[in-house]
């Protein structure tokens, strides 16, 4: 019962904030709409016993993508106003799409029953640890496209690096390691052998 | 010895290719004196294995040999095979062909040593005694297709190997384009054999040959013919094209304009008898149909008379033995269409060697006169080069047909199974051969004559020959005409002692000692050769019987006309050419062959492929399906681009639209 | 008793707000990008409400690989539109049209 509500209580408050994140006239509202949306997911993945997705949720997303998102909302200077010109052009047809899909996504759950019987979910023995079973899963039966996880992260790393990097030309600056492998006797200094030339006798007016 | 042969017979064949390959590829590496090293060596190997299965056959009694080397492919239940077939046949013309092959490889060294193209020449002549020996050892119809095709191809490569004159481009052109013409039937004939039945090798198409003899087929609604019939007329079509017989032997004279050691052994001696060893080889498919023995009698002996009148008024030295290889080849078909396949190929052996002989020996002469063709500039010869003079004379009497030389036993024998041949149109074909013999007699000895007696009509510029860059006109010599070196006369004293002693030797053996055995089929009540065995009684009775035959005295007839025009009244010829001059002209115009192709045969094609051209070409394809294919994507991606606004929105829109219609479709499926 | 099917709608919604979303705020490129996060978190929601119905623990961990993904994208986009606010001052989606020419 206490479950039921907390899960209407959260439903109410995802599609709620879902619903702001596409309508807020602010693009940080957006953003904070979203926040929302996550932290309330997380609590219904809590309902759906995955612990460990949920509190990674609210770290990853909430905590690192989130926050990139703010950042970058807040550095570029948009003009809000212009970006939000013509909207109403377009929502008569957003809306009719979006109601068909979830017309058919409705279709396809409720009467075609998806071709699969379920049962109640099990009840977890005492001592179960969602973190361990899915750590179990992911370092045995799928240890390789975990490797592959961690080449896309890597990947997007040095992309994310690659396009926003900047070279300015005209900027100085040290490089040390030029300057430890200086030596006097490369480049640095020149020594010329001059013959030594007697003075030549002064003149006498 | 039987595992030992296929390796011997794959030797025999992969030699002169080997050779070819190395010369040809190595053109710019090797030195000349190891291009023709290389060859001769190589030919020289073939024709000693080849004479040495030849003396196991006829000497040490071993059988015919038919064996598959190598499957090249199958489709359904039709193999294509890779094989020889080593009979009394084809080991008879591999030893004449690569022997022929190697005089010329040694005359060549003499004759194309100021060539810039040398090493090219010999790569060639290597290249073609390979697909020559492919052609004849082959023991099915498509190695057969695939040595014709290739010793076609060879020819064309050596017709035109002066390729910077536009007279052997087009020689070179017209040969292919005509030997087309044979092949086509040719193939089609082929193709007919393996529709009929169901394989193309020689052994089970001849087994299976009576059953083909009852069949019918329907050309055209309402006309029906034998099948072996067809087959064998449109075999002997490819054989027209190949042997040079009318109407189709327009190439032949043309193909002169390639360097002479090649007329000797491509349009004299070997490839041009290709036709004629098909139709012996396949025998038992003629033997089969009288109809088409009959054409096959007809069309030679009009070949052997006409192209021999056309001969009497060249004035070009080889034009006139390539009009008597013609008409000679008209011959040896007379003889297969007679049902007297050895005689045929008898004529074919001996007709090689001295025809070998008077191609090179016209090419000495040629070489002393600084390459200038013409007889009318000739004359007077003997006394300048005797060894060319005598071969040269010694060939001449054995295509005469005098008596103890090699063309008597062969021709003679001809004339006899043509007279005796029960065919319909014998008759006619006995009169033409008959009249032949004069003709043969008459421009044979017109050319030695004034090539080799008279008046000396050519001038000798002694002050020209010293900066030797003066440009003679033709008939001007910078010195007396010279004997040419050793590489030249080696090879004519032994193809002329070839032509002297061959007949004789061989006759008996091959003729009437059943020496072909198997290897050709006559059927009973076609053979003429054994009426012409009760009657023979040695080489020597035949000489002795010769005086009381016509052909000997027509021979001598047309020796003496030649004399008596040619050397006692040298100005005769043209008054008499003044008198008959619509005669004459006919004559000089070859019964106006060339015109008539011209004016139907390349008009009419000109025509067919203009109209293609405007119609076919550039209409339908360049107007509706090329540009016409363009101008249609242009206008279709005009409407396209209407949708492509280049915003990001509008591409995820589509995307988003096009899954909700999917989605939808597939559900509501 | 809350059902798998309560859950399937509310991640259905979450998908058709997410695409109503592409079509209000086609502009905008960041809020764009938040569409998808929205899209992307319908997705989780189908994987995790069924790996718990049919008691099988590989659902979450794909759940695991999309948020892997999820997060290079959205480090990606935006590093993408950081340049494209550099080179064009300007995160107009209108004013991208490149791809016309």
């Amino acid at each position: 019962m206490i479950q039921q509500i907390v899960f209407i209580v959260l439903a109410a408050l995802t599609v709620g904030s879902a619903l702001g994140v596409i309508t807020a006239r602010h693009t940080v509202h957006a953003a904070l709409f979203l926040v929302m949306t996550f932290v309330a997911s997380a609590g219904l993945w809590l309902l759906l016993h995955a612990e460990f997705l949920a509190l990674v949720l609210v770290l990853v997303y909430v905590g690192a993508v989130m926050v990139l998102f703010l950042f970058i909302v807040m550095m570029l200077d948009t003009d809000s106003q212009s970006l939000r010109q013509g909207l109403v052009r377009y929502a008569p047809l957003g809306v009719v799409v979006a109601l068909i899909v979830f017309a058919e996504i409705g279709y396809v759950v409720y009467n075609r029953e998806l071709g699969v019987s379920f049962g109640t979910p099990l009840p977890q023995a005492a001592g179960f640890s969602n973190t361990r079973a899915l750590g179990e899963t992911i370092y045995t039966v799928y240890a390789f496209p975990f490797e592959i996880a961690a080449v896309v992260l890597l990947v997007g790393i040095v992309a994310a690096i690659m396009l926003t990097l900047r070279r300015r030309p005209g900027v100085r600056h040290q490089n040390i390691s030029k300057q430890v492998r200086v030596s006097a006797k490369r480049g640095r200094l020149r020594i010329v052998n001059m013959p030594s030339e007697p003075r030549p006798p002064e003149k006498n007016p | 010895m039987s595992a030992f042969l296929p390796m011997l017979l794959v030797a025999i064949v992969l030699a002169p290719l080997t050779a070819a390959i190395i010369v040809g590829c190595g053109m710019r590496f090797i030195p000349r004196r190891a291009a023709h090293v290389l060859t001769i060596l190589a030919v020289a190997l073939s024709t000693a294995l080849s004479a040495w299965v030849l003396w196991q056959m006829v000497f040490a009694g071993m059988g015919s040999y038919d064996i598959n080397l190598y499957d090249w492919g199958s489709i359904g239940n039709i193999q294509f095979n890779i094989g020889f077939m080593i009979d009394r046949l084809s080991v008879l013309m591999m030893t004449v062909v690569s022997f022929v092959s190697l005089m010329v490889h040694i005359y060549t060294i003499g004759y194309m040593a100021e060539d810039p193209g040398y090493k090219r020449f010999f790569s060639y002549i290597s290249l073609f005694t390979f697909s020559m020996l492919i052609l004849v050892m082959a023991n099915n119809f498509l190695l057969l297709f695939i040595g014709w095709e290739l010793v076609g191809l060879v020819s064309y490569l050596l017709i035109g190997f002066w390729y910077t004159r536009p007279t052997a481009i087009r020689a070179g052109l017209k040969a292919f384009i005509v030997n087309r013409v044979g092949d086509f039937g040719f193939i089609l004939g082929i193709a007919l054999v393996l529709a009929y039945s169901g394989s193309l090798d020689y052994s089970q198409v001849f087994a299976h040959a009576s059953a083909l003899a009852g069949q019918h087929l329907e050309l055209f609604s309402g006309l029906v013919w034998s099948v072996p019939t067809v087959i064998c007329i449109l075999l002997f079509v490819g054989a027209v094209g190949k042997s040079a017989q009318v109407p189709l032997h327009v190439w032949l004279p043309d193909s002169m304009e390639g360097p002479t050691p090649i007329s000797a052994l491509i349009h004299a001696a070997t490839m041009v008898t290709a036709g004629i060893f098909m139709v012996a080889r396949l025998s038992p498919l003629f033997e089969l149909s009288d109809t088409a023995l009959s054409m096959v009698m007809i069309v030679g002996a009009i070949t052997a008379l006409f192209l021999g009148l056309v001969g009497i008024v060249q004035n070009d030295i080889k034009r006139v033995i390539a009009y008597s290889t013609i008409s000679q080849l008209g011959y040896m078909a007379t003889a297969l269409g007679a049902s007297a396949y050895a005689a045929g190929i008898f004529h074919l052996m001996t007709h090689a060697f001295f025809k070998a002989l008077l191609f090179l020996g016209s090419g000495s002469v040629i070489m002393a006169m600084h390459h200038d063709q013409d007889m009318r500039n000739m004359g007077g010869l003997r006394k300048y080069m005797p060894i060319t003079y005598f071969t040269f004379l010694a060939g001449s009497l054995a295509l005469i047909a005098f008596p103890g030389f090699a063309g008597f036993f062969s021709k003679d024998t001809i004339i006899d199974a043509v007279h005796d041949s029960q065919r319909t149109g014998a008759v006619f074909a006995y009169w033409c051969v008959l009249l032949g013999t004069f003709v043969t007699g008459l421009y044979t000895f017109r050319c030695v004559f004034m090539t080799f007696h008279g008046k000396e009509r050519f001038v000798v510029e002694h002050d020209a020959g010293h900066d030797g860059r003066k440009e003679l006109a033709p008939g001007h010599l910078p010195h007396a005409p010279r004997e040419s070196p050793w590489v030249v006369t080696v090879p004519l004293i032994l193809l002329g002692i070839a032509s002297v002693v061959i007949g004789w030797l061989t006759i008996q053996p091959l003729l009437y000692g059943d020496f072909f055995g198997t290897s050709i089929y006559v059927a009973p009540g076609h053979h003429v050769m054994q009426k012409l065995a009760e009657e023979f009684h040695g080489a020597g009775a035949m000489m002795v019987a010769s005086v009381t035959t016509p052909t000997l005295w027509l021979a001598l007839a047309g020796l003496g006309v030649a004399w008596f025009f040619y050397v006692f009244k040298p100005a005769w010829p043209a008054v008499l050419a003044r008198w008959f001059r619509p005669l004459y002209l006919l004559l000089l115009h070859k019964f106006y062959f060339d015109e008539a192709y011209a004016l139907f045969v390349e008009a009419g094609s000109r025509a067919l492929g203009r109209m293609l051209w405007i119609g076919g070409d550039g209409a339908v394809i360049d107007g509706v399906l090329v540009d016409g294919s363009a101008r249609a994507v242009g206008w279709f991606s005009r409407i396209l681009r209407r949708g492509q606004t280049g915003y990001l929105y509008h591409y995820a829109f589509v995307m988003i639209i096009g899954l909700c219609v999917l989605l939808g479709w597939l559900l509501l499926r | 008793m809350i059902t798998l099917f309560d859950f399937l709608a509310l991640s259905g919604a979450l998908f058709a707000i997410g695409l109503a979303g592409v079509f209000l705020n086609r502009k905008n490129v960041i809020l764009l990008l938040m569409c998808v996060e929205l899209l992307l978190l319908a997705a989780n929601f189908n994987f995790i409400a069924f790996a718990r119905f049919l008691n099988d623990i590989s659902g979450q961990v794909f759940v695991f690989f999309i948020l892997t993904v999820a997060a290079a994208e959205a480090s990606i986009g935006l590093a993408i539109v950081v340049v494209l606010f550099r080179n064009r001052s300007s995160i107009n989606v209108d004013d991208i049209d490149s791809l016309k020419h």
